[in-house]
């Protein structure tokens, strides 16, 4: 199949449903967001919209999805849909009840935040004393529940080089899938990137690492799903699109209805209440912009362009304020 | 033995796709580069053209030589190209989880 394919509308769709959150975490992309909100009955309109535009999957985001009241009743409706109905959590306050609800609610999979195998470090990234054995409960109450579990890894520079210990936290807590999640400058990520970042060779290291241990750990799923493992020989098998995914497979909705390519993108696209999801899908000029990018710079004469299509967008766009700059994180 | 889809897998027919390969064939010229149907699992995705979408939509409970003489009602290839075809696709399908064989 060729590479310029294109699915008739996206996928998979990140919907932020509230910024409200009861964490301080130092890379929080979200936190300096607006706090308006969809209503319940706007939420609703937004789902029955994506399954209309044939939106395949639904991942709730934020924020802290726990803190919205309704979350239930919207992920009832998508899952009643036909939608595979997923969210990202802190895992704070997911207890034995609340998984057991969830799974009447319809979720098939819940990703954790855990960043780090030892306690103390976990939280003071994450800002709340106690959060890591909350987390890790969360875990073990989802399992009981039947839901898919998996672990969200943000790496920076407190743990890039606790592979080994991220891998055995996944299996003691009996996670299905460990998400190694390349840390990003937006937000307070932004602010905090000379604390949190690392510098490109250190991105390498970190990366030659962990596709060795992925290669040799067989009783888990790791991803690390990042476009510049292309030039360590990394194929992305089971991708469909090379370069960033953002655009081409998947789009992000924040709390307000506004549509932006990814998390981590402000480039707002249209809203779900007002806007045709199809034509923007089709037709919108920034998503044309990401999905035809230009090499510039180093990327214009680089081996790999081709498959990492300059790495990550939201990097280039967060730290040059161009989406055809190299990737900042990109050693070659 | 029968063929089940695996209920975990998302899936999406492609609707204008799946009519551009239709022209194509109806034109004499090749659709087997375009991607009529979509599915998704665990991360992994995979686009069907139009002969792997045929087959995946009859996954349902099907007997494997039901399926070819399905197919070779709609496809112009010999029984034993498409039989080979057909079996390919579907070892692939089950060797990702895609698909599962029961009584």
């Amino acid at each position: 199949m060729s590479n310029d394919w294109l699915p008739e509308a996206p996928l998979i769709i990140n919907f932020a449903l509230t910024n409200k959150c009861n964490f301080k975490c130092k890379h929080c992309y979200s936190r300096n967001d607006p706090d308006d909100e969809l209503d319940t009955a706007g939420a609703r309109l937004c789902v029955e919209s994506l399954k209309e535009a044939g939106v395949l999957s639904l991942n709730f985001g934020g924020g802290e999805p726990l803190l919205r009241k309704d979350l239930l009743e919207i992920a009832a409706l998508a899952a009643g849909l036909g939608m595979t109905v997923s969210m990202n959590s802190n895992g704070f306050r997911l207890d034995r009840e609340t998984a057991r609800t969830l799974k009447t609610a319809g979720f098939s999979k819940v990703g954790i935040s855990l960043d780090s195998p030892q306690a103390e470090v976990h939280d003071g990234f994450r800002g709340v004393p106690g959060s890591f054995e909350r987390a890790s409960n969360a875990l073990g109450y989802l399992n009981e529940a039947d839901i898919g579990t998996s672990i969200s890894s943000v790496i920076c520079r407190i743990n890039y080089r606790e592979i080994e210990g991220l891998i055995g936290l996944a299996r003691k807590t009996k996670a299905g899938q460990l998400n190694f999640h390349n840390f990003k400058c937006t937000g307070l990520g932004y602010a905090n990137k000379s604390e949190l970042d690392l510098t490109p060779e250190e991105w390498k290291e970190f990366y030659k690492a962990a596709l060795e241990a992925r290669k040799n750990t067989h009783d888990l799923n790791i991803s690390l799903d990042d476009p510049i493992i292309s030039s360590l020989g990394e194929s992305r098998a089971g991708s469909l699109v090379k370069g960033s995914v953002c655009g081409k497979l998947s789009l992000n909705i924040k709390t307000n209805g506004d549509i932006t390519p990814c998390g981590f993108i402000p480039l707002v696209i249209g809203n779900i209440l007002k806007d045709d999801l199809h034509q923007l899908w089709a037709s919108s000029p920034v998503l044309e912009r990401l999905r035809n990018k230009k090499p510039t710079g180093k990327c214009a004469s680089c081996s790999n362009y081709e498959d990492c299509l300059g790495g990550c967008t939201a990097r280039a766009l967060a730290l040059t304020g161009d989406i055809n700059s190299p990737d900042p994180h990109c050693w070659k | 033995m029968k063929i089940f889809r695996n209920p975990d897998v998302m899936w999406r027919e492609e609707t204008e796709h799946k009519q551009q390969a239709l022209k194509a064939l109806a034109d004499g010229g090749e659709a087997e580069e375009i991607g009529a149907s979509i599915l998704f699992l665990n991360g992994t995705m995979l686009t069907l053209n139009l002969l792997g979408t045929e087959i995946w939509s009859r996954c349902d409970a099907i007997d494997p030589d039901r399926l070819v003489a399905d197919l070779s009602e709609i496809f112009d290839v010999d029984t034993e190209t498409l039989k080979a075809d057909v079996m390919d696709f579907l070892g692939e399908l089950q060797e990702k989880g895609f698909i599962r064989y029961e009584q």
